[in-house]
């Protein structure tokens, strides 16, 4: 995991124009869930599992966001293309320790969506933005994985 | 540079026209009116180079700056005094040299006609009206060549020339030629007690506008410039290379666009900053590692999120009601399940659910949904309409006594739940009882 400790959520960001998305975006990761649940069985192997929700996870985003910015277009457009989500969360960052990043907004194109075809001013804007729709599905995540575990918890008293 | 001539000499040259001095001499620095008049009838000569197209001098524009009636009256008592008070900050040197000008043009003998075709083509970047303009358009009008060496910066011609500014207290004078700056003019004018800024469109020409200067050249300075015109001659030259751009003014619009793509980039970096945690950071690279890193981080937290749900997946029978929020303009999932539907319905709906769930929960779920609804725990609803208002350290807030939505309350009505949450429970306790601790 990261030296560095970020806690999600511990920041309250302005949602302004978060506020409607958030619900479609709830609405839109809970509905994928719940087809996740019922189409997988239990011979569906974990990293499968893990791996569309994930992709749930995106979509959602994707959704909630629109059309309205470049990389939620990008991001759809890689839904679409079937293709596997895959995000350069290169650990071996660590091992291989630059100096100071030789580029970093080469490195910044490629964790955003849609980056290398931005110019920088467009990037640090989508990247402003990706961000902020990143904290709200985390929170999203995290909301539901608690509410599950509280359930799993406090199970029905007759 | 021709053009902060020009309006200087249109200034003077409005004087000249009706004040019939012979040459120029300046003796008594502190009779303003007797300088500017002198001034001005120093003016002649110059004015037929100053055909310069490219900054045509709207003759209404020339009346407001000069307050000069076209007609031809003089300006203003008023302005010399003001004008005064402008020059009183010129340094003696450059007022030197701008009275050592204006009897060079003297020689040419500028013709009344002539001063006031500049007069009407007066920089459309505004000169301060009144105040000392007439002064420091004479103060600086006189070059020959078009180029006044003016510390004095006329006042305030906004954006004329952004560059001569002396400095200036905004940095930025962004729309520099195209959109004058009055305000800013104003401002710099009072702030810096007078100190104006020649209007110049930005043909490169640099003025020098050392802080000493502070403003216009005193009228006692310009007086005793004609004295020394000697030495001004001369000077001309050395005289235009000292006005340079000042910082981050640009002459030319690639300067001005790399400036303005500057301001963008910084306000988006300040946006991030505040985005991101540990955002306190000066440096830029710091900065970008930040972000670079949280944005890492996130994706890293999606990752792990997916991972560990999958216990609970099973758990997730209950969905985000949906009524309506097919659309991009979703109303709260929760509410979905009451919007829209009349009450009767909606109640008719829920025990119907509620039966079915009884015996069989996958077939209540499966009703619901095709009906666009979906149960959902009432603490999720609640949650998930909270959560990001109000972000918690650990994501999930202890679900507040909300009023439950009605699909909620399908459950809650439900005769196997005691609380909404323990319907649903119904449905987990067959799944996993437990789900992985986060």
């Amino acid at each position: 995991m990261e030296s560095k400790s970020f806690t999600t959520g511990n920041r309250d960001n302005p949602n302004t124009d978060l506020h409607g998305s958030k619900n479609m975006m709830a609405s839109h990761f809970l509905r994928a869930l719940f087809r996740i649940q019922q189409t997988s069985t239990s011979s569906s192997s974990f990293a499968g599992r893990s791996r569309r929700i994930r992709r749930a996870a995106y979509a959602s985003m994707a959704y909630s966001a629109g059309a309205r910015r470049a990389w939620s277009r990008a991001l759809l457009r890689k839904l679409r293309s079937r293709a596997r989500l895959r995000f350069p969360r290169r650990l071996s960052r660590t091992a291989r320790p630059q100096r100071r990043d030789m580029d970093q907004a080469q490195v910044l194109r490629k964790l955003v969506p849609g980056g290398p075809s931005m110019d920088y001013c467009k990037l640090l804007e989508e990247t402003a933005d990706y961000i902020r729709c990143l904290t709200t599905q985390v929170r999203l995540m995290q909301t539901v994985m608690d509410s599950i575990s509280s359930y799993a918890h406090h199970p029905m008293i007759p | 540079m021709q053009h902060g001539s020009r309006e200087v000499r249109g200034g003077m040259a409005a004087s000249a026209l009706h004040d019939d001095h012979g040459p120029q001499q300046i003796q008594n620095p502190g009779l303003h009116d007797d300088f500017f008049d002198q001034m001005l009838s120093g003016l002649p000569s110059a004015w037929p180079d100053l055909g310069n197209p490219k900054s045509p001098w709207d003759a209404s524009a020339a009346q407001k700056l000069f307050r000069i009636d076209l007609a031809g009256k003089p300006p203003d008592e008023s302005q010399p005094e003001a004008a005064t008070e402008g020059l009183r900050y010129a340094s003696y040197d450059e007022a030197t040299m701008l009275a050592s000008r204006l009897s060079q043009s003297q020689g040419s003998g500028g013709s009344s006609p002539t001063g006031e075709a500049m007069m009407l083509q007066l920089n459309n970047h505004h000169i301060l009206p009144a105040v000392g303009l007439s002064r420091t358009a004479v103060g600086g009008g006189v070059g020959e060549s078009g180029l006044l060496p003016l510390p004095l910066t006329l006042g305030s011609c906004g954006a004329a020339d952004p560059r001569i500014i002396v400095e200036t207290p905004r940095d930025e004078m962004d729309p520099p030629f195209e959109s004058p700056d009055h305000n800013g003019g104003e401002e710099l004018y009072n702030g810096l007690g007078g100190s104006i800024r020649a209007a110049q469109p930005g043909t490169g020409q640099h003025f020098h506008h050392p802080q000493n200067y502070g403003g216009a050249a005193a009228p006692a300075g310009v007086g005793q410039g004609p004295a020394a015109s000697a030495s001004s001659g001369g000077g001309t030259p050395p005289q235009k290379q000292k006005v340079r751009a000042r910082r981050g003014q640009a002459t030319d619009p690639h300067s001005i666009a790399e400036r303005l793509r500057r301001e963008r980039i910084a306000e988006r970096m300040k946006a991030l900053q505040e985005l991101v945690p540990n955002g306190n950071k000066t440096d830029k690279a710091s900065m970008l590692d930040e972000i670079i890193d949280y944005v890492k981080f996130l994706q890293l937290q999606v990752k792990v999120l997916s991972m560990s749900r999958l216990g609970g997946a099973a758990a997730v029978a209950p969905l985000v009601a949906d009524v309506s929020t097919e659309g991009p303009g979703g109303r709260a999932g929760a509410n979905g399940a009451a919007a829209g539907g009349n009450n009767d319905s909606l109640r008719a709906t829920e025990h119907r659910v509620a039966k079915m769930m009884e015996e069989d929960m996958g077939s209540a779920m499966q009703y619901l949904q095709g009906k666009g609804l979906c149960l959902m725990p009432i603490s999720l609803a609640s949650a998930i309409s909270s959560a990001a208002c109000r972000p918690s350290a650990g994501g999930l807030v202890p679900a507040p006594p909300a009023p439950p939505t009605s699909a909620a309350a399908a459950a809650a009505e439900s005769p196997a739940a005691s609380s909404s949450a323990s319907a649903l429970t119904v449905q987990s306790a067959a799944a996993d009882a437990t789900a992985p601790k986060r």
